[in-house]
């Protein structure tokens, strides 16, 4: 009897140990594909998706500066997710964890082209962040409403801008991070290879620069939901404009400066950790400025209790204990203490998913009858926000006993002597709540989109520019330009507001403002859809796909490149607008803007 | 029915010289490659830390040499026919401001001819510096940064080439015109970022140990 329980068991320990190699690389593989997608697929694109939709109906133009450079953009990225899945689907997907440290990944240690395609992919969505926050930048400093001068601009797209300048002196970090690790795999330059003067710590330095920043990348935009729906739910105008603007661009330089406390476990000389835990205690003040501004936004008004407002208010809680986490890890002594454990997954969680993902639903609730002109059940948002909520912190606050007890990251499992099942077994169950909180949230959407009750264009009574559009908004956005007279647009609209007339209705004809006073320049077309900026992804795409195998697809995508270049430069701009003439399909007047008389407005 | 002001803004000009679009679109590429270099320039001082001689003796000559540092006569060469280049980029520029065809074309031809002798130089340069880039770091870093610094040169050449091509067979308009003051930006970059980068590959080997 004994003896064949025991062969029995034998018998599955061997078979686990034959099967744990694959299986532990593909369930490590999915945690790290998990990362690298939520960092570089979903976080940066999502905010800033939201951001080119909404910043030109916020500031009242008709289309971001360069629509064309926006397709690419989305291709590139496009593309590039499809070859982070592509690799993972076919089995042959990361496993070097998100950030992919040398010299693990390094050509020694990571032979095979797993690491290549996330080197690439990188490459890839980096060059699509880099796009928009171009576009971004020029949209709002040049297609301003007439009127919004720079301390009228909404919170949300200051939010915006921030973000912006933030991606254009981080993204290039991360790409010659990935850049550098490419060729030292497919090209054997040595930057990360100490035998001939290279250097492993180089990687974390170069990549770190990034990482830290892209963390406010995420967090920035989300503090703009935040005050647009602080703002319309309090009824009131927004607690210390300026504070706010100056605190979120303290937070974007600060940013900047925190990126070793990732690396407080290197042997890095102590003065500078001193310095970096300095750096990261600090970037707590300007947050919060931003928190107390919305308290105090909020005491203030008079408050609608609807779903946005509440997603808010579990994001002020959950950040809350998230910064809290922060400003511990930001001590060195304790930082070494939990380095690699469960207490930092349940840190950045709490901030990522708290700092981000709240707002980010909170946002979706809000904007939701504006994309689709009907309303959101209430009732479903408030059952989606009560079980995102519980299940959240079901999920994540035992993560922080589990990592005080010694659990490390990057395991998918224990034995049972370590007594981590129960807080483990509570985590489950946590993400099972929070997964039906979020199937909730799509039937509400599918729902709603279907069914909902008409929105109107300004349901929620709000003061941006957005909602004095139709909703959904038509393509053009506006027909005739909105003028603005204060920071809230829509409340403190005087009966004579003007709106701007003299542009062109049968072309993409936008108007040109100067950068502080928002005063009108001249007015421009902006080039309609075209087939070169999918071509010239593809050339990207090329590059960059081909290139993990070999490095000739450089000089033969930048010829191909140069081909779409030279068709995008050559073709007619304004292909669109002769489609227009021919079908002599006008875009409708709205119907509230009645043009009795023409007189220059003040 | 109360009557609606308007603004009128029919009468405004469809172009402007002044900081447009396109002058923004075009710093925020270069604010995105001047970190791209700054980065660079980092990562050559952080790899120098690990050398005892920077660049590192040269074994496989005979015999070993123990400073082969780069060579000056045709980097040197290249960097000021870089910055000259920048006369014939002024005067095209100005050129296109006050909607002078003639002088646009002669201006923009001859920054071609600068352009295109400037990247056959470059390929010199790359054999100056004394390693592969597969050699050692310092190779690695050097060819990196002389290699993206082509790229630009390649595309802000290519750039000029296109619209000498639209403007001299096309039209000289007002939207090209805007493009001509645009691209002397970027050419006035390359060519001034280059003069760091040149101190930097080759002058600041000479100030050391």
């Amino acid at each position: 009897m004994a003896k064949t329980e025991k062969r029995e068991e034998k018998k599955v320990v061997e078979t686990t140990r034959s099967l744990s190699e694959e299986s532990d690389r593909r369930e490590l593989e999915r945690t790290w594909v998990h990362g690298t997608t939520m960092m570089f697929l979903f976080a940066v694109p999502i905010m800033e998706g939201i951001g080119l939709y909404l910043v030109p109906l916020m500031i009242g133009t008709r289309n971001v500066a360069f629509p064309r450079m926006n397709a690419y953009g989305y291709f590139v990225y496009l593309f590039g997710g499809l070859l982070l899945y592509g690799g993972f689907l076919l089995n042959i997907g990361p496993d070097t964890g998100w950030f992919s440290y040398v010299p693990l990944a390094g050509p020694a240690f990571s032979p095979g082209k797993r690491v290549d395609i996330w080197a690439q992919m990188i490459t890839f969505t980096e060059i699509a962040a880099l796009v928009g926050a171009v576009e971004i930048i020029a949209t709002v400093f040049k297609q301003r409403a007439v009127g919004m001068s720079l301390n009228r601009i909404p919170l949300f797209v200051w939010s915006q801008v921030v973000t912006s300048f933030m991606i254009i002196f981080a993204m290039p970090a991360v790409m010659l991070a990935s850049g550098f690790l490419a060729m030292d795999r497919l090209v054997d330059t040595h930057f990360f290879n100490p035998a001939e003067g290279g250097d492993a710590l180089l990687y974390q330095h170069v990549f770190w620069f990034f990482g830290h920043p892209e963390v406010y990348i995420i967090f920035i935009p989300a503090l703009g939901f935040v005050s647009s729906i602080v703002v319309t739910f309090s009824r009131r105008k927004v607690f210390g404009y300026t504070p706010m603007v100056l605190s979120l661009i303290a937070t974007a330089f600060i940013g900047f400066g925190l990126w070793v406390h990732h690396m407080f476990a290197t042997p890095l000389p102590q003065l500078g950790q001193s310095f970096f835990t300095g750096a990261s205690m600090m970037i707590a003040i300007p947050s919060g400025v931003q928190i107390f501004c919305w308290i105090a936004s909020m005491w203030g008004g008079e408050l609608h209790l609807k779903t946005p407002l509440i997603f808010v208010l579990g994001f002020v809680f959950i950040f809350v204990i998230g910064g809290l986490s922060g400003l511990m890890l930001a001590a060195v002594p304790l930082d070494l203490q939990v380095h690699d454990t469960y207490f930092v997954v349940a840190h950045f969680h709490y901030v990522l998913i708290g700092g981000a993902v709240f707002p980010l639903f909170g946002a979706l609730h809000y904007w939701f009858p504006k994309w689709t002109g009907r309303m959101l059940s209430e009732r479903l948002g408030l059952w989606t926000f009560g079980l995102m909520f519980v299940g959240f912190n079901l999920v994540f606050f035992p993560m922080h006993q589990l990592g005080l007890k010694g659990m490390t990251r990057r395991i998918y499992t224990y034995l049972p002597e370590t007594g981590w099942g129960d807080l483990n077994m509570l985590a489950s169950i946590g993400a099972s709540v929070l997964t039906i909180g979020v199937l909730l949230f799509i039937i509400n959407f599918l729902y709603s989109r279907r069914a909902g009750v008409i929105a109107g264009d300004n349901p929620w009574n709000a003061d941006t520019l957005e909602w004095s559009t139709s909703s959904p908004p038509p393509s053009y956005n506006y027909v005739y330009l909105p003028t603005t007279q204060g920071r809230h647009a829509l409340w403190e609209k005087t009966e004579d507001a003007p709106v701007v007339v003299g542009l062109k209705t049968d072309c993409r004809e936008v108007l040109a403002t100067n950068v502080m006073d928002a005063e009108p320049d001249h007015a421009y077309q902006i080039p309609g859809p075209s087939i070169w900026p999918i071509l010239l992804a593809l050339a990207t795409a090329e590059s960059f796909g081909v290139g993990i195998f070999t490095p000739w697809a450089f000089p033969i995508g930048a010829v191909l490149a140069f081909a779409a270049f030279f068709g995008w430069f050559w073709s007619d701009p304004n292909s669109e607008n002769r489609e227009v003439k021919e079908r002599k399909v006008k875009p409708k007047p709205e119907p509230s803007v009645k043009l009795a008389q023409q007189e220059e407005g003040a | 029915m109360s009557a609606r002001r308007v603004l009128d803004v029919s009468g405004l000009p469809h172009h402007s010289f002044e900081k447009d679009s396109v002058w923004w679109g075009n710093w925020g590429l270069l604010a995105i490659e001047t970190t791209m270099f700054a980065i660079a320039i980092a990562t050559y001082f952080y790899v120098r830390q690990n050398f005892q001689l920077w660049p590192p003796p040269l074994t496989d000559t005979q015999p070993p040499e123990l400073r082969p540092l780069p060579y000056l006569t045709v980097a040197t060469l290249n960097m000021l026919l870089l910055v000259i280049s920048c006369v014939p980029m002024i005067l095209t520029d100005l050129a296109a401001r006050r909607g002078d065809a003639k002088r646009a074309h002669i201006g923009l031809i001859a920054c071609l001819l600068f352009g295109a002798l400037s990247i056959t130089l470059r390929a010199f340069e790359f054999s100056a510096v004394r390693f592969r880039w597969d050699s050692n770091a310092y190779g690695s870093i050097v060819w990196f940064i002389l290699g993206m610094h082509l790229a630009h040169l390649i595309t802000v050449t290519l750039e000029a080439f296109l619209l000498t091509l639209w403007t001299s067979m096309r039209k000289f308009d007002m939207k090209h015109r805007v493009d001509i003051t645009v691209v002397a930006v970027y050419w006035y970059w390359v060519a001034a970022i280059w003069i760091l980068l040149y101190a930097i590959i080759y002058l600041s080997p000479r100030f050391s140990y």
